[in-house]
């Protein structure tokens, strides 16, 4: 499979199945102590939050993560790694470890620096196998269509919508 | 392919501004930031480094408002035009929905817009895209400055067969960026 056809799987969650991950996130948040957690596709494209995080932020650190995962990558390739599933950035105050959960979809958890580095993997591990099924579901169920009408009205808007 | 998330009821595209280094890339993209209302943009995010060059990639997320329940989002990316960024381009690439070539139109640089437009068609190829699957679009940027080209003399070079739409402007000025964007937006909104 060429590899920019894998990032472009369309991933369907219905609404249940996010809720079912957001329930997990905010669970985990409490058991954990983590600060954030962000779910996001290759393409740097957030998928789900939970945290203080806002909706801005998260949308930049979806796109960040996706850069740093996709650069580290490349780095992996270079030394003749097939990839690394995990990155992790450590701060003063705060970390930031973020791993492979499918081909496709990545998790970022953001902790803050009393979190020891073993508590951190092992949460981002039983985070990522929690809802591993669920995603894969997720990306296995065919791209659906989005509501009738939609492009029509989206391409008479966009001249409004700048 | 645009990522319709019927969960939180978006639909997001991904539009990537490419060219050599020095175009201009990043100047369209501060002058969408400028100029468009606050409720409508996400943060600014650059990776540059001391002397302002893009080492990563700049990223502004935009929210256009709410069509029948969906919000319509917009991720602009440029690449590092350096040509030493080769696999950090690549990689931002992956899965757009859309590019804007931002070209120089001084005289001098003619041959580095086409050495970046090859390297750009190289990496969609990669991906297994090809101009039937990513829609592009060409903006001729610095009309404002001394010895450029012509405009036909551009499109000789990159545009020979017409395929492409293309704008001309100075984005230092924030002229034709937001048209190049809304060209670029009307495009990928027909492929969905």
């Amino acid at each position: 499979m060429e590899e920019g056809k894998l990032s472009k799987l369309q991933i369907t969650f219905t609404e249940e199945e996010m809720k079912k991950v957001e329930d997990y996130f905010g669970e985990y948040l409490i058991e954990s102590e983590a600060k954030d957690i962000v779910l996001l596709n290759k393409s740097g494209e957030l998928l789900a939050k939970s945290g203080d995080i806002t909706s801005d932020v998260a949308v930049t650190v979806s796109a960040l993560a996706a850069g740093v995962f996709s650069a580290t990558n490349e780095l992996a390739r270079i030394l003749g790694e097939k990839e690394f599933a995990v990155t992790f950035h450590q701060g003063q105050e705060t970390n930031i470890h973020i791993s492979m959960i499918t081909t496709n979809v990545l998790l970022a958890i953001i902790f803050d620096n009393r979190a020891p580095m073993g508590a951190i993997r092992f949460w981002a591990k039983k985070v990522s196998k929690s809802i591993k099924d669920i995603i894969r579901k997720a990306e296995q169920r065919p791209p659906k269509e989005g509501p009738k009408g939609l492009k029509e009205d989206l391409k008479k808007e966009i001249d409004n919508l700048f | 392919m645009s990522t319709l998330n019927f969960a939180r009821k978006e639909i997001s595209f991904k539009i990537v501004y490419y060219g050599p280094a020095m175009s201009g890339k990043t100047t369209n993209l501060r002058h969408i930031y400028i100029s468009l209302p606050q409720k409508i943009k996400g943060n600014f995010t650059s990776i540059a480094t001391e002397t302002e060059r893009t080492l990563f990639f700049d990223f502004l997320p935009l929210e256009l408002g709410t069509i029948k329940g969906f919000t319509i989002r917009l991720s602009l990316y440029t690449v590092p035009g350096q040509y030493i960024y080769k696999l950090t381009r690549k990689s931002v690439l992956k899965s757009c929905d859309g590019i804007i070539f931002v070209a120089d139109s001084q005289r001098r640089r003619k041959e580095e817009n086409i050495e970046s437009f090859i390297d750009m068609m190289e990496n969609l190829k990669a991906f297994g895209e090809s101009l039937e699957t990513v829609p592009i679009i060409i903006q001729y940027n610095k009309r404002d400055l001394e010895d450029i080209l012509r405009i036909e003399e551009l499109e000789e070079s990159l545009n020979s067969e017409k395929q492409f739409e293309s704008y001309e402007a100075i984005a230092t000025r924030g002229d034709g960026v937001i048209d190049a964007l809304r060209g670029i937006t009307k495009l990928v909104v027909s492929r969905i």
